[in-house]
């Protein structure tokens, strides 16, 4: 069962989301800031990350170079309450995110594009 | 003050160098010649006194002698000493008939005893005299006369003793045997003396007996008939200190009198004749001449001066016209300049120059004032142009409050929206939990609970839309135009558009298919906007009218976008194109925002004719792509795109 990490500074998004993808077969992990974040993504090595791109003490950008760095498999998907310009996202892919997610997000489809994801990963990846 | 007005500093100079150059010298020469003629006169002044006293000296002398000699006539008549008496008394008589100033007539003997003695005022028996002890008795005896012994008959007039001895002419050799004595009176001398010298109060002479002074005759009678009449110790003191029988000079006395004396001693008396005139009536002839000469000075210094003025000016004349044109040039004025005459000299010289110079001053103020006339106008150009910039910023300005404005309202709303997004998210990942649980559940759930589910997904996604829409509105997207055949485009977007079944479409295109350059995602949701709010409006039939026009000269083209709906009251139609305007129960106001916000950055803009019952045209209109243009960046030409 693959496991996911959700960080997000808004309680009830992560409850209600992480909720949500248990729904669907995931297992979920849940952080509220970008430290403890990146402090449970070392410690449960998680194959997907779902992270808020503004975080209180850091910013989504700086986690996802953090963990692309630790890791190459770690599926990154980038969460936004707002636009977000093609320089950014530009920039975010650099750092090595897979995916952009805009709020309110189609669940069903996050869904369907998560496990696409992750079959897609590398085989030696698989764990 | 005026030039004009007066003569001029320099012509006083010319006046006064005038001045000094012509009397100075005629001053010093006519007061020299003053003390020349001076000198003269004095000398012959004196001269002339001089000559008066050697002159009177001889009368005093003669008319003495003539007494002398009469007397000497009658003793030396032989016998006249041994005579009787009456015919020596006749003879006495006729002495006194014929010679009225003689006072006194005696007969001496030998002893010196009087004889015979008759007088004019002695009475009949006079007093004999022994007179044998008197020196001039003495005297006679031994010269065999004697004039002296001046003395006053009656304390007032003056006399004098005449003696002549009377002589023995039978005796070898003669001897004295008596005297006859004559008392004379001087007066005679003194009527003389005042013929010659009237008492003009100028000359007075007198004569006087040198020994003590006795005053013997004068002029002035009133100087001589007095009992101790003398003549002043201090004239007489310089004079007897004189050595010269004769003699004259200059005289200072001690009470401040200047005179001029001579003096002549009377032959064999000692008695001298002294002429004196105060030094001023001896000068007066110099004084006279002193004071024609001031008279003549004066009138000379009152011709100099005219004739001076009248020269200095006629020689200052140009020189002040100068001044004056000088002084008109000074305050700008080169027409009317004096009339300047050129002479032949410096001051010729100099007008000429001065005319030349104003001339150039002339030419010069005139490019000055061409220059200051051209500096105005390009100043009022400046000014005109700084107002019209103003009033630009000003615009400018104004809209970028309006637009600062509308960016804060957008700012706010992008923040509103965002956070909007997060509670949003939330209820939809709630909702879809709970859907996701009910769906899971094996009894059928409650129709309601999914309508409801339903509803509020519906809701979720219509806040999302607004949301988008605030967003889309207030996010500062990048252009990213594309050169495009206007009427292709259209056709394009219409023909995805989805037309619900009640409204038709009019489509009129101009046959002039113009290629612009727009943001095809933007300018699509302008139109779209458009078409929705007409649709929105026609809930029955209706239809949308699409038209393009391209101006007369092509540079610009024009979208219609039209309606058969209702229209827009008048009372509205200037604020519907304002952020947030809505008259839509669930609207935000943004859709003619967002159409103007497109056409604005298009460099076009956007327009509205609506009556109501009438319906409604927008017209967008946008700039053409010319014949000649560059492509774009993105290199995209017209033809690619449109295809």
């Amino acid at each position: 069962m693959a496991k996911l990490l959700i960080i997000d500074d808004d309680a009830h998004l992560r409850e209600s989301l992480a909720e949500v993808l248990e729904l669907e077969g995931f297992e979920t992990r849940q952080a509220g800031s970008a430290h403890s974040g990146i402090e449970a993504a070392k410690k449960e090595d998680p194959d997907v990350v779902i992270m808020d791109i503004q975080l209180p003490d850091s910013s989504g950008f700086q986690i996802c170079q953090t963990l692309r760095k630790r890791s190459r498999n770690t599926i990154l998907i980038m969460m936004t309450g707002r636009f977000l310009s093609s320089e950014e996202k530009k920039q975010g892919f650099e750092l090595g995110a897979d995916e952009y997610i805009t709020k309110p997000f189609d669940l069903a489809e996050l869904s369907i594009r998560i496990k696409q994801l992750l079959s897609r990963r590398s085989p030696q990846a698989e764990k | 003050m005026p030039p004009s007005a007066r003569r001029g500093k320099l012509a006083y100079k010319i006046l006064f160098w005038f001045l000094l150059i012509s009397l100075v010298p005629m001053a010093v020469v006519g007061w020299h010649l003053v003390g020349i003629s001076q000198a003269s006169l004095r000398k012959e002044t004196l001269a002339m006194q001089e000559s008066l006293a050697v002159g009177f000296s001889d009368t005093v002398y003669k008319y003495v002698t003539t007494f002398r000699n009469v007397l000497a006539e009658t003793s030396g008549i032989e016998e006249f000493a041994s005579m009787d008496a009456r015919k020596q008394q006749q003879y006495l008589n006729r002495i006194m008939q014929v010679h009225l100033a003689v006072l006194e007539l005696s007969v001496i003997n030998v002893h010196g005893a009087e004889q015979m003695r008759t007088g004019r005022f002695l009475g009949p028996a006079p007093e004999m005299r022994s007179l044998e002890n008197e020196e001039f008795f003495a005297e006679t005896m031994r010269r065999g006369f004697f004039i002296g012994k001046l003395d006053r008959f009656q304390g007032l007039y003056p006399t004098a003793l005449i003696c002549v001895a009377i002589m023995d002419q039978k005796a070898q050799p003669p001897r004295p045997v008596g005297a006859l004595l004559a008392r004379v009176s001087l007066n005679g001398l003194s009527s003389m003396l005042g013929m010659e010298f009237p008492a003009t109060g100028r000359s007075a002479a007198a004569v006087v007996d040198k020994r003590d002074g006795f005053l013997i005759a004068h002029s002035n009678p009133k100087e001589v008939f007095r009992p101790e009449a003398r003549m002043s110790d201090e004239v007489l003191k310089i004079i007897t200190t004189q050595t010269a029988p004769k003699g004259g000079g200059e005289m200072a006395l001690s009470d401040g009198r200047r005179l001029l004396g001579a003096y002549s001693d009377v032959r064999d008396l000692d008695w001298l004749v002294y002429v004196q005139q105060p030094v001023e009536y001896a000068y007066q002839t110099a004084a006279e001449m002193k004071n024609q000469i001031l008279r003549v000075l004066v009138w000379v210094v009152l011709f100099t001066i005219l004739l001076s003025l009248a020269v200095a000016g006629h020689i200052t004349h140009p020189i002040r016209l100068l001044r004056e044109a000088a002084a008109r040039l000074g305050r700008g004025q080169f027409e009317d300049l004096p009339e300047m005459m050129t002479t032949n000299d410096e001051i010729g010289d100099l007008a000429q120059t001065f005319l030349a110079m104003s001339e150039s001053l002339k030419e010069k103020t005139g490019e000055l004032i061409g220059a200051k006339q051209e500096l105005e106008k390009f100043t009022k150009f400046l000014e005109k142009r700084v107002e019209a910039r103003t009033r630009e910023l000003k615009a400018a300005q104004d809209e970028l409050i309006k637009k600062e404005r509308l960016a804060a309202i957008g700012q706010m709303a992008s923040v509103v929206g965002h956070e909007i997004r997060n509670p949003l998210a939330v209820i939809n990942n709630s909702i879809y939990f709970i859907k996701t649980k009910l769906g899971g559940s094996p009894a059928a759930p409650d129709a309601k609970i999914e309508k409801h589910i339903k509803i509020i997904e519906s809701e979720i996604r219509q806040a999302n839309g607004i949301i988008n829409e605030i967003l889309t509105y207030s996010r500062t997207r990048e252009l990213k135009p594309e050169r495009v055949l206007l009427n292709n485009w259209l056709e394009e977007l219409l023909s995805v558009y989805p037309f619900p079944p009640h409204i038709s479409l009019e489509k009129r295109f101009d046959p002039v298919n113009p290629a612009v350059d727009i943001d095809t995602t933007e300018m699509q949701q302008a139109i779209r906007n458009l078409m929705n709010n007409g649709i929105e409006v026609m809930p029955g039939q209706g239809a949308v009218s699409i038209q393009t026009r391209v101006s007369g000269d092509r540079r610009s083209a024009t979208i219609l976008v039209g309606d058969s709906g209702p229209g827009i009251p008048p009372e509205v139609l200037d604020k519907i194109f304002a952020p947030f305007f809505t008259t839509k129960a669930r609207g935000t106001g943004l859709g003619l925002a967002v159409v103007r916000k497109v056409m604005d950055r298009h460099g076009g803009s956007v327009d509205v004719e609506s009556a109501p019952g009438r319906g409604t045209v927008f017209k967008l209109t946008l700039p053409v792509v010319s014949a000649g243009a560059p492509p774009l960046r993105n290199g995209a030409g017209p033809e690619a795109k449109s295809a």
